[in-house]
């Protein structure tokens, strides 16, 4: 929010001056750096009466004490996330990222602290099952960019002759809302944000899991301009030592089963390849 | 905590996203009146020299050619190589041009609405170009002017909804977070952001209608 006063009171100002810094944000080294979220991305992140809240916001916290650096959080959408940071206009990207080949070549992901499956809900009363929910005709939501939406189209529409339509959302819950009315039969999600939707009330359940061992992972820019890598890595296996990262995770997702840290690195992300940033004795050889 | 609660809690939120709209639409919209009136001036009493006209029509024809979203992310994304922008800089900038592409042919639709007479006249009378235009033209151009900027008004509150896109937290993201924290209601909390976008609409039109009441001149033109 600081960010947006302060470029807002000159740009009023101004009025109708194109030139003047006020518009610009330069960078400063000791300027905090962005960490890019999607703040309507339950339980990973969101926005609760004005403030920041959710499993990646509260672990970047605790990563950037543990790091000794400044952070600010930067909201922006799901699909505008991925190209601002290989744009560079944020440093850090940190919402429930799924680590895919595509993406790690043109972002650099951390390791992986995370692990989901994906989902198929399907509305409470419906008696499809895991097959019929995605197949025959069957139209299925994801939201526009997810990693769902790639294994969807990889796996399902473009390699087989299963009739399925893909209708591709700008987030789960406008999803899940056009199918409690019926515009579309199931929706596929990882299972953490599946477990969130139950618990909330919502009047859908899980037809069936698809086993994908997906690693989520926190993001910098390609080739890591910053150098802050490594700390990222040192901080995310330090805040799980220490058990605060058991406790962040407890409090959005009371009951889970937390995956060890580090879990599965996928042999096709370069920074996974010996050494890994800050971690030399890990990674793929 | 129902969805009532919750929006009468995070009413100030709603507001403070209302205001970044404002602020967004209030710079958008200068920027749009000092260049198009600037772009209609020179198009209608400018050099007719193709070297002037052309670059200000290919300006137009862009700006009022292309989806405001794509020359969001453009503006936003493609700058940043030069010049470090900010969210916010970049939607002002975006919507700001093409809004001058717009008003710049809403202003000169309103000069040529002056009778052609009226500037000979003056003219004649021993005024120069400037002295006309700023005393015989201007005047009643603005006042024909006030009701099709009404339109511009109104359609530009609306798109400063774009601006989420890339990153501006204006009042539908704060919808947004509402909607996404309580998983759901969709219908509540934007049936409250299209009302709070109508009373914003709303009083900009009857202050533009004011203002074209005032300025009107009794027993003419009627």
């Amino acid at each position: 929010m600081n960010r947006i006063k302060a470029s807002l009171m000159p740009a009023a100002l101004m009025g109708t001056l194109l030139i003047g810094s006020g518009l610009a944000t330069t960078s400063f080294a000791q300027d905090p750096y962005t960490v890019g979220v999607e703040a309507s991305f339950p339980p990973w992140a969101y926005v609760e009466a004005g403030e920041f809240k959710g499993i990646a916001i509260d672990a970047m916290e605790a990563i950037a004490e543990e790091a000794g650096i400044e952070i600010e959080f930067q909201d922006m959408p799901f699909p505008s996330l991925i190209p601002a940071l290989a744009a560079e206009k944020i440093d850090i990207l940190a919402t429930g990222l799924t680590v895919t080949e595509e993406r790690s070549e043109n972002i650099d992901f951390t390791i992986p602290w995370w692990e989901t499956n994906d989902v198929v809900l399907v509305p409470e009363d419906s008696d499809l099952n895991v097959f019929t929910a995605v197949c025959c005709g069957a139209s299925v939501g994801v939201q526009g960019g997810s990693s769902q939406q790639a294994w969807m189209e990889e796996n399902v529409v473009n390699s087989s002759d299963i009739d399925v339509e893909l209708s591709k959302y700008d987030n789960y819950v406008t999803a899940v809302d056009d199918m409690a009315i019926g515009r579309i039969s199931s929706v596929i999600v990882d299972d953490t944000s599946a477990q969130e939707y139950i618990n909330a009330g919502k009047p859908v359940k899980m037809a069936g899991k698809i086993y994908i061992r997906a690693p989520l992972a926190l993001a910098v820019s390609k080739g890591d301009p910053q150098e802050i890598l490594g700390d990222l890595n040192q901080g995310i296996l330090a805040i799980y030592e220490s058990g605060e990262w058991g406790k962040i995770v407890e409090n959005y997702i009371p009951g889970v089963t937390v995956p060890a840290i580090p879990g599965h690195m996928p042999d096709f992300v370069d920074t996974y390849q010996k050494p890994v940033a800050g971690l030399p004795e890990l990674g793929n050889e | 905590m129902d969805i009532y609660d919750v929006l009468l809690r995070d009413f100030p939120f709603l507001l403070k996203g209302l205001g970044v709209a404002i602020v967004l639409l209030a710079a958008l919209l200068v920027i749009g009146f000092v260049l198009g009136m600037g772009i209609c001036l020179v198009q209608l009493y400018g050099p007719r020299s193709r070297l002037v006209q052309w670059p200000l029509v290919l300006y137009e024809r862009i700006f009022r050619g292309v989806p405001i979203i794509i020359m969001l992310f453009i503006f936003f994304y493609g700058i940043s190589g030069v010049w470090d922008i900010s969210a916010f800089g970049a939607a002002v900038l975006a919507m700001g041009l093409r809004s001058a592409a717009y008003q710049s042919q809403i202003f000169r639709s309103a000069f040529q609405s002056v009778p052609a007479g009226q500037m000979m006249a003056a003219r004649a009378m021993g005024m120069s170009k400037i002295m006309a235009i700023r005393h015989i033209v201007f005047p009643q151009a603005a006042r024909h002017a006030i009701g099709p900027w009404t339109n511009e008004f109104s359609s530009e509150i609306k798109e400063t909804s774009l601006a989420y896109v890339i990153g501006v937290v204006e009042l539908t993201r704060q919808a947004h977070y509402i909607i996404t924290s309580t998983q759901g209601n969709v219908l509540t909390v934007f049936a409250v952001v299209a009302l709070l976008y109508f009373i914003l609409n709303r009083t900009g039109n009857s202050l533009l209608y004011a203002l074209e009441r005032k300025l009107a001149v009794p027993g003419f033109e009627k």
